[in-house]
């Protein structure tokens, strides 16, 4: 069998006395979207910095093409070039226009001439269709172009994997769409992806599996389908009940505060 | 009457010295820039040690900081004045000399001798230290984010706090640096007290001893320092405001 493209093999990880990760594990074909969903605190966000070593794991390996990316020595510079992020408060560089938040990398990590830096940057801005945003810094861009040149700079570097940590959730309703529209029209492109978020229309339209978390471990992974169809575990479906509460029709939502008055 | 004569004799006879007040401030303003650009060095290094450099390298960033601060610097000035001689070190040093004529006067200005010298020196070391403090605070304030994201570009430590962190950090910490940039010319008259060096309050004692009008020759003094800072202030509220970045 061929080596994926990523393997997390039990990976543990805390903080001073809190056990964040007990135990993750999967792997990532070459193209898959996976989605990675649970409550609050459950360790998503963990995972993900532990993936590109931002918070490296207390044990457990992970591997890049058959890399392991968490052996002693290993030069993580390298390895971060080769995984992307993209952060749930954007992380721009607040200093610079777009175009060079998106050429930073290349330019002082692949070490391109300034031209040829600019000219991928701006093919990177435009699979994100914001190419003619180019000279304007974050802030004078909204929520939701800041996020997509988030998703441009990580793109622009090439990697192979792009980690998307709650991309959309501190985005206003009305700037989530096109922040989505950019996510799925790079993982249609074939783009692999590890995606951190409770879009769950996101999820149905790409996700090759989703993985959901609770406590620092899996608890379930399936299809979109099986998630909407036929999940299993209590906790599962409690907590798509509650999304589907909060992102349904206002009925459910209204029921469940006239249940509470009730009390 | 807090005059003893006339005031306008008085200015007279005071600003008939003006080579020496205008000698002196040129000697009192090199000091000044030095210190504050060796300061300002310092003060980077220190911040940035104190910042990114894990438990030894900040804690030793930190001691130093806490003893300038915390010490007179007029105590700093005597002890590295002395040091030297306490250590049976000579303290020869290379005398630079200048020399011009303005208004048909000759002017002629010491800019290094060994009191100069331990004037910028520890001018520099102490206003390092409180500099080094600004500095923290704004690099502190552009958050771990920023680190966090050019990190995961790949961008090594040292390349991500160049690039991302301090044109973020210098940018915010101008308004607060200017406390800095405003106290030390008033800081750079304590070399005085080790005497030998000509700067402005050197010769300002000097004028009033010879014209017996010690309240017009500070009131002077002042308000050539009132100007300085206030041009100071002025000039790095400009430099603020045409550094700063769009939209923010």
């Amino acid at each position: 069998m061929d080596e994926p493209l990523l393997r997390i093999v039990d990976v543990w990880k805390s903080y001073e006395d809190l056990q964040v990760l007990k135990g993750v594990s999967f792997e990532l074909a070459e193209r898959d979207v996976k989605v990675i969903f649970g409550p609050s605190g459950s360790g998503k966000s963990t995972l993900l910095r532990c993936i590109n070593m931002l918070n490296p794991p207390d044990s457990g390996e992970i591997y890049l093409r058959g890399d392991n990316i968490t052996a002693p020595n290993v030069d993580l510079n390298a390895i971060r070039t080769r995984i992307g992020m993209v952060f749930q408060h954007f992380n721009l560089f607040a200093h610079l226009k777009a175009i060079d938040n998106v050429s930073i990398g290349l330019r002082r990590v692949k070490g391109l001439e300034k031209q040829e830096a600019r000219r991928k940057a701006l093919e990177a801005l435009n699979r994100v269709r914001l190419a003619e945003w180019a000279d304007h810094y974050p802030a004078q861009l909204s929520g939701g172009q800041q996020q997509r040149v988030g998703i441009a700079r990580a793109l622009a570097m090439e990697p192979d994997v792009i980690l998307f940590d709650e991309p959309t959730s501190a985005l206003d309703p009305e700037l989530i769409g096109e922040v989505l529209q950019a996510m799925l029209d790079i993982a249609k492109a074939g783009t692999t992806m590890v995606v951190v978020t409770h879009e769950m229309g996101f999820a149905r339209a790409v996700a090759s599996e989703m993985i959901f978390l609770d406590d620092g471990v899996v608890i379930e992974r399936g299809t979109p389908e099986h998630f909407s169809v036929s999940p299993k575990s209590k906790r599962v479906k409690r907590f798509l009940n509650q999304l589907d509460v909060l992102y349904g029709s206002h009925e459910k939502l209204l029921k469940l505060s006239e249940e509470e008055e009730g009390k | 009457m807090i005059f003893q004569a006339n005031l306008i004799e008085e200015l007279l006879a005071v600003l008939g010295y003006w080579d020496r007040l205008f000698s002196g401030f040129l000697l009192t303003m090199w000091m000044y820039g030095w210190a504050l650009l060796l300061g300002f060095i310092l003060g980077l290094f220190l911040a940035i040690l104190r910042v990114y450099g894990g438990t030894i390298f900040s804690g030793v960033a930190t001691g130093y900081i806490e003893i300038m601060r915390g010490t007179p610097l007029v105590a700093q000035l005597f002890f590295i004045f002395f040091l030297p001689n306490t250590l049976n070190i000579p303290s020869e040093m290379w005398v630079i000399e200048t020399s011009f004529s303005i208004f048909n006067k000759e002017i002629s200005l010491k800019l290094l001798d060994y009191p100069i010298f331990v004037g910028i020196l520890t001018l520099s070391l102490n206003s390092g230290a409180y500099q080094a403090e600004y500095l923290r605070g704004s690099i502190v304030s552009v958050g771990a984010g920023q680190l966090e994201a050019a990190q995961s570009l790949g961008m090594s430590r040292l390349s991500s706090i160049r690039h991302v962190v301090l044109p973020q950090a210098l940018r915010r910490v101008i308004p607060a640096w200017s406390n800095e940039a405003a106290y030390l010319p008033k800081y750079t008259v304590l070399v005085y007290f080790i005497g030998g060096v000509e700067e402005l309050f050197f010769q300002a004692d000097f004028i009033q001893h010879k014209t017996f009008f010690p309240l017009t020759t500070y009131i002077i003094v002042s308000i050539m320092f009132l100007i300085t800072i206030t041009s100071i202030s002025k000039l790095l509220e400009f430099i603020h405001k045409r550094t700063a970045i769009p939209g923010l």
